[in-house]
């Protein structure tokens, strides 16, 4: 497809853009700029059903797809009904394995969720092509959420956390024995990739934080398997999302993708905290992604740690609901892990990769900053670190003298695998799901190359009255209807997703 | 039945349908053009023919042939207008309809009107050129053009099937009817696969849940040629002229998710009421039909949406009638002792489906069985009048014409 084409439909397919009628009601897909009934004195509103839920009016399983979806095997297609705008849109039901042999005809009537996914490719060389004309079933691995804006009762305060999303695939493999302590793993699957990641989770981020998110100014997304080289996922957020105010099909706001390994988001907490504190900026709120469909050479010791997903933290300054209170970075050039231009898997450096690289770095950041905030280890409550695995954050915890207690919680690397940009940021979010009022987290994350920081937040009252909006990282890592697949599908799987 | 047909035809000429691997498209168009010729019983020369109407779906996108007009030009040794008609499966329908037109305007005395499609030569990529006949959208959600008609056919055993194993079991009764037909259709693309079962349809390979690969029609090279002329003239060149009593066109959305039903399809209920209205004729009046059965369901959905049968009652009287049917011949649908068959050579699943040939293939099996020239696949009654109907994509488009033998 050629990249005009895929501009104009993507004006519409990523948040399932239709028209309304303001005379007669008549609801349009795809949209059209004057109504059938009125004519030329038509006067045509543009809404999405982004948010909203549908119905599965009919469909069919596809067994022998076009070569634009042979990737994906079967599947299942269909017309999907919104009652409330009274329009049908044709769609693709996701996170669904279709049996070989099912009546369709019990589909019927069953609710189901738009989700942002990848379709299909042009080749190796070619454009991705997402939409959100994927669904996902209601009764299955996701509840529906609904997006309502909250107007801010603590204004201007200090910077920090507004709202978090933490997105986790439906699909998981088990290790036939724990790999340094993880269990079981997230994974992509086939149509989801780093890009897919980055805007479910900044969906959940913004309805969580209950803000505009045309007030979202800014959006970094970091990560180390972003789908395009030259391509940021950072402007597939902003337009899936609508962040910053809305001008001839674009926004004004900004961001870049960055990378530093798996601290590519974690290092711009600080700058996002700094922008909406700036005067200059303008913005009320930053989004700072981390998202990955963690990499590893087949057969690698890391193939069996990494995990997938994402997680999107909002920074601003209104009903925050953890503050930003110290922040002390730590880097060097230590050549642990790395990727070339061109190549697919990274390469590491086996025992290097720990004492000198990831426990110099992650310890000396922990233990500087808490000696130069002057704060002794039982002021913090929880420490959430960056996990490649099980057992390093355990021993670097231990060797800045934490306890279980303090560290355990944030240890859902066990369940998910080593998340890579979103690794540190779901230890937090894990933490942000439990966590009182006037506890203090301490957050370190690692990348390698290599570097470290570590970050000191403060929980604040309005965590609690956001947390029902929240989709914690509990629930999605028990969910009794996540699927496990074997070691083939998930190879497949991630590989698919990754080109 | 009013007695002012729109047009006359006089010859009829087509290829066997099949895999026609080491042809290229011309060959088979002059073939068909040549048969249909050769098959005016005195003779019409080719400087009488003043115009060609031409229908093709795929050339430009599988077969990289464009300017029709100029290559068929070429291709007969004219330098006649000629025109090239895309509407997907009812590419040929539409190229009988314009000729019509052409010569209802009182402009062509005589027209060559011709239909093909060379499917094989693109193989690897047919079912996503075949998407073309669908919503840009609907290709997007991943759907294959079988999967277009499996969602109305999921919905109409939903709304209509009552979860009765009869229901699916009469859509294969269709395609086991069709496959019956085309064995004594020497130009027929199973003719030599034999008889298929109930059973066959229900155990083959499952393409589109709930479509099965027999429920299907099948991927075909082939060209079929008509000329037509004035009917006042027609005598001129046979004593047997089968008249073209109406000729509608219809449309719908091309999307099946725009529709306010996809349990029918409206563009064949226009066309068939207009064409009925014309002809002063009821439903009942028909004796045989070409139905577009590109999968089965649209065969039922035929037989409800020209009033043959009450809407969501197809399926049961289909049953019954294939039930009861005894015989060896042509297997009729029946409505209270009345009559109706059906897609006499094998339909598009048993004859074959070259798009753009489909709609006149229809006309020339038709053309073949009032002038009782069908030799061993002639029908084994008096029959006189009959319809085609033949769709573009899910009902983007239909075309319907009712043709008679005798009219006065």
């Amino acid at each position: 497809m050629s990249e005009p084409i895929a501009r104009r439909n993507l004006l519409v397919e990523y948040r399932l853009r239709t028209t309304k009628c303001l005379n007669c009601g008549d609801t349009y897909f795809p949209p059209k700029y004057f109504c059938n009934n009125e004519g030329r004195s038509s006067k045509m509103l543009e809404v999405d059903n982004f948010y909203e839920k549908g119905e599965f009016y009919s469909g069919s399983v596809i067994n022998e797809p076009t070569n634009r979806f042979n990737h994906l095997d079967t599947f299942v297609s269909a017309i999907i009904s919104f009652r409330e705008s009274k329009v049908s849109i044709p769609g693709r039901i996701t996170d669904y394995i279709a049996p070989k042999a099912i009546k369709v005809e019990e589909f019927v009537g069953k609710k189901v969720i738009p989700r942002f996914r990848r379709s299909y490719s042009d080749g190796r060389d070619g454009l991705i092509h997402y939409s959100s004309h994927n669904f996902s079933l209601e009764d299955d691995y996701y509840t529906h959420q609904k997006y309502k804006v909250t107007k801010p009762t603590n204004i201007n305060g200090k910077p920090g956390i507004v709202g978090y999303g933490v997105y986790l695939p439906k699909f998981r493999i088990k290790n036939d024995e724990p790999a340094l302590g993880v269990l079981e793993r997230s994974l992509p699957f086939a149509d989801e990739d780093t890009t897919t990641f980055a805007v479910e989770s900044g969906k959940r981020a913004i309805i969580h934080s209950a803000i505009n998110n045309n007030e979202v100014r800014k959006c970094f997304v970091g990560s180390e398997s972003s789908p395009y080289v030259v391509k940021p996922s950072m402007a597939t957020v902003i337009q899936v999302l609508e962040l910053g105010e809305k001008m001839n099909g674009g926004f004004f706001s900004g961001g870049i993708d960055s990378q530093f390994a798996c601290k590519a988001a974690t290092d711009l907490i600080i700058d996002a905290a700094g922008l909406v504190a700036y005067p200059v900026f303008k913005g009320k709120y930053v989004m700072v992604i981390g998202a990955d469909n963690s990499q590893a050479s087949p057969g690698d010791r890391l193939d069996y740690t990494v995990g997938a997903g994402g997680v999107a933290l909002i920074f601003g300054r209104d009903d925050v609901i953890a503050t930003l209170d110290h922040y002390l970075p730590y880097t060097s050039d230590t050549p642990d892990f790395y990727r070339r231009e061109g190549e697919k898997y990274p390469r590491h450096g086996g025992r290097f990769t720990g004492q000198p690289a990831y426990f110099k770095h992650v310890v000396t950041s922990m233990k500087t900053l808490m000696k130069n905030t002057g704060l002794k280890n039982n002021d913090i409550n929880h420490v959430a670190i960056h996990s490649p695995n099980a057992k390093f954050p355990v021993q670097a915890a231990q060797e800045a003298g934490f306890e279980k207690k303090q560290f355990e919680t944030g240890l859902v690397v066990k369940k998910i695998g080593n998340l890579y940009s979103g690794s540190t940021l779901a230890a937090l979010s894990a933490i942000l799901d439990i966590a009182k009022p006037g506890e203090r987290i301490l957050m370190t994350s690692y990348g390698s190359g290599s570097g470290s920081e570590s970050y000191i937040f403060t929980v604040t009252n309005q965590i609690e009255e956001k947390r029902k909006q929240a989709i914690s990282v509990k629930e999605q890592v028990e969910n009794p209807k996540k699927e496990y697949v074997d070691y083939h599908t998930y190879r497949k799987w991630k590989d698919i997703s990754y080109h | 039945m009013k007695i002012n047909p729109c047009a006359a035809i006089i010859g009829a000429g087509r290829t066997r349908f099949t895999e026609r691997w080491e042809e290229d498209p011309k060959a088979m168009i002059g073939m068909a053009g040549m048969k249909a010729f050769e098959s005016v019983d005195k003779g019409i020369k080719r400087n009488e023919i003043e115009a060609g109407f031409f229908g093709s779906f795929l050339y430009q996108v599988t077969n990289k042939i464009g300017l029709v007009p100029g290559y068929m030009s070429r291709e007969l040794g004219l330098n006649v207008p000629m025109i090239n008609t895309e509407a997907a499966c009812a590419s040929g329908g539409l190229a009988l309809h314009n000729a019509c037109l052409g010569i209802e305007s009182g402009r062509y005395n005589a027209i060559l009107v011709a239909g093909f499609e060379k499917m094989s030569d693109r193989q690897d990529k047919i079912i996503d050129d075949l998407m073309f006949a669908a919503d840009p959208y609907e290709f997007e959600a991943g759907y294959n053009f079988p999967g277009l008609y499996a969602t109305m056919m999921t919905r109409y055993m939903y709304e209509f099937g009552n979860n009765d194993s009869r229901c699916s079991e009469a859509l294969a009764q269709i395609s086991a009817k069709n496959h019956h037909h085309c064995i004594k259709n020497k130009y027929a693309q199973f003719k030599d696969k034999g008889e298929i079962s109930v059973e066959d349809v229900l155990n083959s390979r499952m393409i589109a849940n709930p479509i099965r690969i027999l429920h299907s029609s099948p991927i075909s090279d082939g060209a079929v040629a008509l000329i037509i002329t004035k009917p006042e003239i027609a005598k001129k060149y046979t004593d047997t002229p089968i008249y073209i009593m109406s000729s509608q066109e219809a449309t719908d959305h091309v999307s099946l998710y725009t529709r306010n039903k996809i349990t029918s399809v409206m563009s064949t209920r226009l066309a068939v009421d207009q064409a009925l209205k014309e002809t002063g004729l009821t439903i009942n009046d028909i004796d045989i039909a070409e139905a577009h059965d590109c999968f089965s369901i649209e065969e039922a959905f035929f037989l409800e949406d020209s009033g043959f049968y009450d809407e969501g009652k197809a399926w049961k009287n289909i049953y019954e009638s294939y039930e009861s049917f005894k015989g060896s011949g042509h297997i009729p649908y029946l409505k209270n002792g009345k009559e109706l068959t059906v897609n006499l050579g094998g339909g598009l699943k048993a004859d074959g489906h070259p798009v753009g040939a489909t709609g006149i293939r229809q006309a020339f099996e038709v053309f073949k069985q009032l002038r009782k020239e069908a030799n061993e696949n002639q029908i084994d009654r008096e029959v006189n009048t009959a319809m085609c109907h033949n769709v573009g994509g899910t009902g983007g488009i239909a075309t319907v014409h009712i043709l008679a033998r005798d009219i006065q």
